[in-house]
């Protein structure tokens, strides 16, 4: 089924699970993250320009169709490795950057 | 209960909680289906000045299986959206709420309703209306009224969303407290407590119904009458609290968080430690739980809780049986000529939780509460009507009541049948379903309950 497994594969597209309670606090260290992409020159606006999401109604596949009209949240999930995933729409981007996740750390001080 | 708070992690977000989910031929419309998701437990009416409304950060879906892969064939899709008309009063209305357009009320909810099939989307209608709460006489005075204007038709669907009156009845209090049921409390290994009728937890409480009517044809295919239904909510992966605008920032793929098919499964039958990750998958994955089904752990508790009292059931758990009829009613359906030589609900050994629905039977003239334990074929498990007691089939069914459907060497205990959270009868619902769509009650008005 199109939209359910588009959600399974979104989810599971990462190898790995997440719980809620991890999301959520992944979520909040990277809202600060977030802030440093866009200070880095990503589109898109600060994450506290935007108080709703503008994602479409239909569930899309990771990485697939994201707007960058709202934010984009940046989880770090391991600085050493650099494992980064990127949220945006409804959009989802996993990343494997060192200097990034560096730089993201060193901007939270 | 049914679904409601029935997992840790979804108990604490009650906006995205399944709690009910009925599927049934319409009893007045035969050429179609009514399905009722029901959504946020337990709203005590009275629960202002924000009363209770979905969420806009949820997807809701109600998904129909027509070919027994256990996965969704036909998707309908959920988003709702709030609009406040004047932020600068704290009223959810700033006076009586005479129609759906009134500019009174300031706390206004619209959806967006849409199909998915066969890889295509269709969006079926935008910006449809909820109706408001029901807050009392002076604020909703004619509440029957906004409801019945918010009963739209698009796509060839006749959808609702919005309050409505609880249906579903348990004794919550008395089952989890160490499983006792109160009219046979007097026999519980723990205590001495008296036998009683019963007290129904969810009496006089709200929940909001996303309720849809197809015509069966539209959800079938040909040579398969019985689909299989189940609705999940979902929340998008990334959700940040924007302290500047306190409000939730949220991006990313959409994650399922909630998900329902037959009643009490999640609940009653899958352990604490999976109760969370059987929310996030779809039925087609359901395998993995299959022992939690075939093997429940109520089943070995009952000669526990009321020792002595089943006998028969102790001895096929200590034989480990495993329970083929439970399988049966809960993960594939009942094949034909379990029952007789025409009923079925079974989709096949794909092993999934949805609540299956043969929509060749007709509704019943006189529905029976206890569905195909008194022989209504229209009643649960074949599909779920509004008031069906699901609570003391499923209760009757785990204590071996339906196991000599395929052993017939069992016999059930003799005080299987006396196996109900009330009695001698359910408790009498104040505003109880109605005949017609969207078939639940009339939601209970916050000046009148509680009382």
């Amino acid at each position: 089924m199109p939209s359910h497994d588009e959600e399974r594969g979104s989810c599971g597209s990462t190898g790995r699970r997440l719980s809620r309670r991890s999301l959520l606090q992944g979520a909040a260290t990277a809202g600060a993250a977030g802030l440093a992409v866009t200070a880095m020159g990503a589109a898109g606006p600060a994450l506290a320009a935007a108080n709703r999401s503008s994602a479409p109604d239909r569930p899309v596949s990771h990485g697939a169709a994201a707007t960058h009209a709202g934010p984009i949240v940046v989880h770090v999930r391991d600085a050493r490795t650099g494992d980064i995933e990127v949220f945006s729409g409804t959009g989802q981007t996993r990343l494997r950057d060192t200097d990034l996740a560096a730089r993201i750390a060193r901007a939270i001080g | 209960m049914s679904s409601h708070r029935e997992a840790p992690e979804i108990s604490k977000d009650p906006v995205a909680d399944s709690t009910d989910l009925y599927a049934f031929v319409s009893p007045d419309k035969p050429d179609t289906v009514t399905i009722i998701a029901n959504y946020i437990p337990l709203q005590l009416p009275s629960g202002g000045p924000n009363f209770y409304e979905f969420g806009d950060d949820v997807l809701y879906q109600i998904h129909i299986d027509n070919n027994g892969d256990g996965q969704a064939d036909i998707s309908y899709q959920f988003r709702f959206t709030t609009t406040v008309r004047d932020p600068d009063t704290f009223l959810y209305n700033t006076g009586p709420i005479t129609s759906l357009g009134d500019t009174t009320w300031n706390r206004v909810q619209t959806y967006d309703v849409a199909m998915v099939s066969g890889g295509s989307y269709s969006g079926l209608g935008t910006g449809l209306p909820c109706p408001p709460c029901n807050i009392g006489p002076l604020s909703t005075p004619d509440y029957a009224g906004l409801a019945a204007d918010a009963v739209s038709s698009v796509g060839g669907i006749t959808v609702f969303a919005g309050q409505r009156a609880e249906a579903f009845y348990v004794d919550l209090g008395a089952i989890f407290d160490l499983g006792d049921l109160r009219p046979l409390a007097n026999a519980h290994a723990f205590g001495s407590l008296s036998a009683g009728p019963g007290v129904n937890a969810t009496n006089n409480l709200n929940v909001n119904s996303i309720a849809i009517q197809v015509p069966i044809s539209a959800v079938t295919i040909s040579g398969h009458p019985v689909i299989g239904v189940w609705t999940t909510a979902s929340r998008q992966k990334a959700r940040v609290f924007d302290g500047d605008q306190g409000d939730y920032v949220n991006a990313g793929p959409w994650v399922q968080v909630s998900r329902l098919g037959n009643p009490l499964v999640n609940e009653v039958l899958i352990p604490m430690g999976s109760k969370d990750l059987w929310n996030t998958l779809p039925p087609d994955q359901d395998k993995r739980f299959l022992s939690y089904v075939t093997q429940p752990g109520l089943a070995a508790l009952l000669n526990v809780l009321y020792p002595g009292a089943f006998p028969h059931l102790a001895a096929a758990v200590s034989a480990a049986t495993a329970r083929a009829d439970l399988e049966a009613i809960l993960l594939t359906g009942i094949p034909k000529g379990v029952i007789n030589k025409t009923y079925t609900t079974y989709t096949g050994p794909v092993i999934a939780d949805m609540l299956r629905l043969n929509t060749s039977i007709a509704p019943a003239s006189t529905p029976k509460i206890l569905g195909l334990l008194a022989d209504d074929v229209a009643g649960f498990p074949n599909g779920r009507r509004p008031g069906d007691d699901v609570v003391t089939i499923e209760l009757q069914a785990v204590a071996g009541a339906t196991l000599p459907l395929v052993d017939k060497s069992f016999t059930p205990d003799a005080v299987v049948g006396s196996v109900t959270d009330f009695k001698p009868d359910p408790p009498a619902i104040g505003n109880p379903p109605t005949g017609s769509f969207p078939y639940l009650g009339t939601p209970y008005s916050g000046y009148d309950q509680p009382s």
